[in-house]
């Protein structure tokens, strides 16, 4: 094959107590389109963000185009060649097409901006890709498809030689990937190096020469594609790592009843048709890679979100399920469900109130005789809760935002017991919480569930899906891929399923 | 009786019953020239007014609405919320300018604004009509004929009938002395004119008198007061001049009031209605208005009516007050504007101002100017 | 990360406190008429509805909103119900209750156009602001029965007059109803679920909603107890204002949501105190009588009240930078 373009060797990086890269190897050729894949965290972005100058390493080489190089912003990287195309585009909407392509190095005539050179600059660079986009059309009149085929042309008028895809399909149509492979076959032909970050097998498949895999911040092993199959990809993937005590089997009683029933949610484009059932003392995980709609389906199941259609059923005091209209957080809540947010600080808990007021927050009726809020007892129940869910804190007045993560999870817990609300909806549960926090949470949804109390478990960690769940959910692009009991699970048939549409 | 009555009963034994009254301004019969007039056309003049606030502006339409019936020609009555704002009603000038009226009547609530629209009056050849409040420095063309009360004549009056009572006092003073000056603003050319006219002619009286004087507070009164012979510290009186800084009636009562609660106090006067009744609110608390000088009361002078003012002088609380004709403003200014649309040459009109107190206060000649 | 014993100095609203004494010291130092009972009189006699507009106005800063139609608002209101006296014989107490009835309305139009519409709250109380000025000004200049008129009994709400003319005593009690005011807000905004709310809404909207918490009902509720404070307002500017004038009232709620700001409460809402906010329409009010005694000009109050207010604020920025670390 032909030259290299670019190496990284033995790349190292750390943040404050994570090893985000462990002496990685990368390469691309001229000619190339490279895939570099992993599971959630595995290190991808970091490595990409290393390269192209928005984090410094800490050691090891970057060598483009036969010279050792080290860039320190962005900027750097796009004059020398190197340009990253983001998932989410960086586009502003209101400028046309010529000027969003030429945004910061705008083309003078003496004070002014030369647009016409800029227009005719856009066409000539469009004709050169075989784009058909008006340069003088506002930005936010084009498709998805479209703005990112400007954000290719804007790479390419940096007189690119690497270009990095960061998961460019995730927001196109069938129609509009079919256009993208075009390009980027296109681009290749012309002797870039293309790097391509994507979750969907089909496309590596499709696209790639080469895959390279990463588990875990470190480097794991590149596959030629053509030689490779899908499980050889997905083995390196999850690795054969053994997670601590993963469940062996469901703890749920085989006649537990169904308590919650959801057919046929539509809610967007992140949520479509999704059906599933929880059990009475089920965790139910819901598995899948960043995106794949998970918290979305709970926004929409919690009210917080427009739904377009869908049957929610839940079980009443009767034992019998009863179709319910859910359609705000009030609603939910009547219907014992609790949510818990993966964002706590922005919408689990007000951090500037203490834990009396937020654990009370959602039943202050249960505190208020009259008008007036019956403080005696919202300080014992808190204190209560404070002493069975082990919450460190020096009283029960101090202030949320003085309390670790941990601590602050088992505040908006205690808010949803207090609530005596049946079903509860963690979102990433143990997000930024640490290890011995995290064991804590765990005991605690354990001891919940076996006391009879229903749990959704959104989780990205393998580990925590694996050790906690007692059936799993794999959801993709806003379907539901799989459903599959604890005893069945294994890394390899989740990933296999939150990499693919259908079965 | 009916309105239209008062009006005439007004004009005609005003001229006759000058004397016994005392006018502040009894020049030639000004209305001469409106002798016979008619309308060529059914003219429709937009009538700027300072606000809809008070009824001294109600009072003002009234005359219009009199004038325009006999000589069959429309108006259009139009003003600001408010009348500081100033901005809004140069919009509302410049927006019936554009409508390229017969005459415009004009009220202006800041005069040096108004200057570029006057202008444009001039190039267009609308003429225009100042009423209530005059422009001195009107460019050339454009105001035919000015409607106002002379206010520095208004503002002697108040100085002239209060000197009378506390005369005495001022006299047997043993030390310095204080007489107060509440101004609603420093920027109307109408109210600049009455403080200082008030301020000149206290000066003068206390002068021939033999007394030292002082004007003090705000600026602009202090340095338009170019008669003053003393510096404050040592001056056998001061007047003390206090300009709130927006024309409520609560700031004015904050000033009256810190100029009040001076025990050397001895007089103070509001120069129009706000000031006047901001006057009174402070006194609310005070208590220290009275009619008799000489027992140690501080005489209250004020300006213009309302039923708050009315009530005041009929008590005794203020001695007496000097009000316009509002009426007779917005009367003649119609009928200045019609002669002028006709092409006819029109001279100013000058309105008189009364003093009134407890004892002339329902006389015919007076009442109908006192608006509630 | 054990909570810190809170020293009293760093309560906002005791410096407040202490701000109002040290201005009462200078003022009364500077010129001895201002040490007079009747300048005490007075200031508190202005300082009513100020105060009243305060309270109301605190809860919506608290959500981070505000309530621009306050000072027009406060006007109109006292407009119609002295419009009702005079032309319609209606009864004082029969008007006041109008002025109340009207600032519940227009504090539930806020509330709908904010707290259900969605619009900001800058805009659509701007919007209201100017609705009320206009028609205010269709109503022409009135006053309200005096004292000694019939009717006039409303002044003794504000301030008991025994006796009449100079020999009258005069006395405060109005001062009294503002405290037990004070109090009884302060009471609602932490020991009610109202307070309690408001509070959540105005520190964190969205975690509110997600707790089951009725967002729309409660944001609503926050400008009608507005509105329902800035019509007993209107009472008490009726009392004091001889004439009440059409086309007035814009720029009285800057006093007014300036005294809240000095008086501590957060600029990105959250918290705030009706404590707070009653010393913090007190320092207002003293720059506001004060100034004039010791011979200043009267623009100087509002210069000066700006820089007050830059003050306070920076004082609650600082606090706020603090607390995150």
């Amino acid at each position: 094959m032909s030259e290299v373009i670019l190496t990284m060797k033995d790349i190292d990086k750390s943040f404050p107590g994570v090893h985000a890269l462990d002496h990685v190897n990368f390469e691309v050729k001229r000619g190339e389109v490279h895939a570099l894949m992993g599971e959630n965290g595995a290190g991808k972005s970091t490595l990409m963000k290393v390269l192209t100058g928005i984090y410094q390493k800490d050691s090891g080489s970057i060598t483009y185009k036969g010279k050792e190089v080290e860039f320190h912003n962005t900027r750097e990287a796009q004059d020398a060649g190197v340009v990253i195309v983001h998932q989410e585009l960086n586009m502003v909407g209101d400028l046309t097409v010529a000027q969003n392509i030429f945004i910061g190095r705008e083309p003078k005539k003496g004070f002014r901006i030369d647009d016409k050179k800029m227009i005719e600059d856009s066409k000539k660079l469009f004709r050169e890709l075989n784009i058909d986009i008006d340069p003088k059309e506002k930005m936010h009149n084009l498709t998805v498809g479209k703005q990112q085929m400007c954000e290719i042309a804007k790479a390419i008028s940096h007189k690119a030689e690497v270009i990095i895809f960061d998961e460019p399909s995730a927001a196109l149509t069938e129609k509009e990937i079919a256009d993208l492979f075009v390009i980027i076959r296109d681009l290749r032909e012309k002797g870039l190096g293309i790097v391509y970050i994507s979750h969907r097998m089909d496309e590596i498949k499709v696209i790639t020469d080469r895959v390279t895999v990463m588990r875990d911040g470190g480097y794991v092993g590149t596959l030629v594609t053509a030689e490779s199959s899908k499980e050889d990809i997905i083995n390196m993937m999850v690795g054969r790592v053994i997670y601590e005590d993963p469940k062996q089997h469901s703890m749920v009683a085989p006649d537990a009843p169904v308590v919650l029933k959801v057919e046929h949610l539509n809610a967007g484009k992140m949520v479509q048709d999704v059906s599933f059932e929880l059990r009475r003392g089920e965790i139910l995980g819901f598995s899948g890679l960043m995106g794949a709609g998970r918290t979305e389906t709970a926004r929409a199941l919690f009210g917080a979100d427009p739904k377009q259609s869908g049957k929610i059923s839940v079980m009443g005091k009767d034992g019998q399920l009863h179709e319910v209209t859910i359609n705000s957080p009030q609603d939910a809540v009547k219907y014992g469900i609790g949510y818990l947010s993966e964002d706590r600080r922005r919408y689990g808990c007000v951090v500037q109130k203490s834990c009396i007021e937020n654990t009370t927050l959602a039943t202050m009726e249960e505190f208020t005789s009259g008008l007036l809020i019956n403080s005696a007892k919202e300080k014992e129940v808190t204190e209560r809760y404070i002493k069975e869910l082990a919450t460190k804190t020096p009283t029960a007045d101090q202030l949320v935002v003085n309390l670790s993560g941990g601590n602050q999870q088992k505040v908006v817990i205690a808010k949803w017991l207090t609530r005596n609300s049946d079903i509860l909806i963690f979102d990433e549960p143990t997000r930024g919480i640490d290890v011995g926090a995290k064991n804590e949470i765990y005991k605690l949804m354990n001891k919940l569930a076996a006391e009879g109390k229903s749990i959704i478990m959104i989780s990205s960690e393998m580990t925590e899906v694996l050790r906690m769940s007692d059936r799993i959910i794999i959801m993709c692009e806003g379907k539901v891929t799989g459903n599959i009991d604890i005893s069945e699970a294994t890394q390899e048939n989740i990933m296999n399923k939150a990499t693919r549409n259908i079965d | 009786m009916t309105m239209k009555k008062v009006i005439a009963l007004g004009i005609s034994t005003a001229m006759v019953a000058g004397m016994a009254v005392t006018p502040v301004f009894a020049a030639e019969d000004p209305t001469a020239q409106f002798e016979g007039l008619t309308a060529n056309e059914a003219y429709e003049f937009p009538m700027m007014v300072k606000s809809f606030q008070s009824t001294y502006w109600e009072a003002a339409m009234k005359g219009m609405e009199m004038a325009a019936e006999e000589l069959g020609v429309t108006f259009k009555a139009q003003g600001p919320n408010s009348e500081s704002d100033i901005a809004d009603q140069v919009n509302m000038i410049n927006t019936a300018i554009g409508t390229s009226p017969a005459g415009l009547g004009l009220a202006a609530c800041d005069t040096s604004s108004v200057l570029e629209a006057l202008q444009t009056c001039a190039d267009k050849g609308i003429p225009v009509v100042t009423f209530d409040t005059g422009v001195a420095d009107a460019p050339e063309g454009s105001v035919v004929a000015e409607v106002c009360t002379d206010n520095a004549q208004a503002g002697a009056v108040a100085a002239e009938n209060m000197y009378a009572a506390i005369k005495d006092v001022i006299a047997n003073a043993e030390g310095q002395v204080i007489i107060g000056e509440i101004n609603q603003d420093a920027t109307a050319l109408n109210i600049q004119q009455r403080g200082g006219g008030f301020i000149d002619k206290m000066i003068e009286l206390l002068q021939a008198d033999g007394k030292t004087v002082a004007v003090a507070g705000n600026e602009f009164y202090v340095n338009a007061a170019t008669t003053a012979d003393a510096a404050e510290a040592d001056a056998d009186v001061v007047i003390q001049v206090a300009v709130p800084a927006q024309t409520t009636v609560e700031l004015c009562s904050t000033e009256a009031q810190a100029i009040l609660s001076k025990e050397n106090c001895i007089a103070i006067f509001g120069s129009n209605q706000t000031a006047a009744e901001g006057v009174l609110a402070a006194n609310a608390n005070l208590n220290v208005l009275g009619s008799d000088a000489a027992a140690g009361d501080v005489i209250g002078v004020g300006f213009d009516a309302g039923s708050i003012i009315k009530a005041a002088v009929q008590d005794g609380t203020f001695l007496g007050a000097v009000t316009q004709s509002p009426l007779m403003m917005g009367y003649y200014a119609i009928y200045a504007l019609t002669a002028a649309a006709n092409g006819q040459e029109v001279s100013d009109v000058p309105t008189d101002g009364y003093w009134y107190d407890a004892t002339n206060i329902e006389d015919e000649t007076i009442a109908p100017n006192l608006y509630d | 990360m054990t909570k810190k014993k809170k020293s009293i100095l760093s309560d906002q609203r005791f410096i407040v406190l202490l701000v109002v004494i040290a201005l009462t010291a200078v003022f009364s130092v500077m010129s001895k008429e201002f040490r007079q009972y009747n300048t005490l009189l007075s200031l508190l006699d202005f300082s009513y509805y100020d105060l009243l507009m305060a309270i109301g106005v605190t809860f919506p800063l608290i959500t981070a909103g505000v309530d621009l139609s306050i000072g027009t608002g406060m006007v109109c209101y006292a407009l119609i119900g002295g419009t009702l006296i005079r032309s319609y014989g209606c009864p004082v107490i029969v008007a006041m209750l109008v002025c109340v009835l009207l600032g519940v309305l227009f504090g539930a139009i806020n509330g709908s156009l904010i707290g259900i519409m969605n619009l900001p709250p800058f805009l659509a109380t701007l919007c209201t602001c100017m609705i009320t000025r206009g028609i205010g000004s269709l109503c022409s200049a009135t006053p309200w029965p005096g004292l000694t008129q019939e009717g006039g009994w409303f002044h003794s709400i504000y301030k008991l007059t025994i006796g009449t003319g100079r020999s009258a005593d005069r006395y405060p009690i109005g001062f009294l109803w503002m405290v037990l005011m004070v109090l009884l807000m302060e009471f609602v905004l932490n020991h009610t679920k109202f307070g309690r709310y408001t509070i959540a809404i105005g520190s964190n909207k969205e975690a509110a909603a997600l707790s089951g918490i009725n967002v729309k009902f409660y944001h609503v509720m926050v400008y009608v107890v507005c509105g329902l404070f800035v019509g007993l307002a209107a009472t008490a500017y009726a009392a004091v204002t001889p004439t009440v004038q059409p086309g007035t009232g814009a720029g009285l709620e800057m006093d007014a949501i300036g005294g809240v700001f000095v008086g501590g409460v957060a600029a990105s809402g959250g918290y705030g105190s009706i404590l707070g906010t009653f010393v913090g329409i007190y320092v207002i009010m003293l720059l506001k009588t004060g100034l004039p005694y010791i011979g200043l000009q009267a623009n100087w109050q509002q210069i000066i009240t700006g820089i007050v207010l830059i003050v306070a604020v920076l004082i609650d920025i600082l606090k706020e930078k603090k607390g995150m670390q």
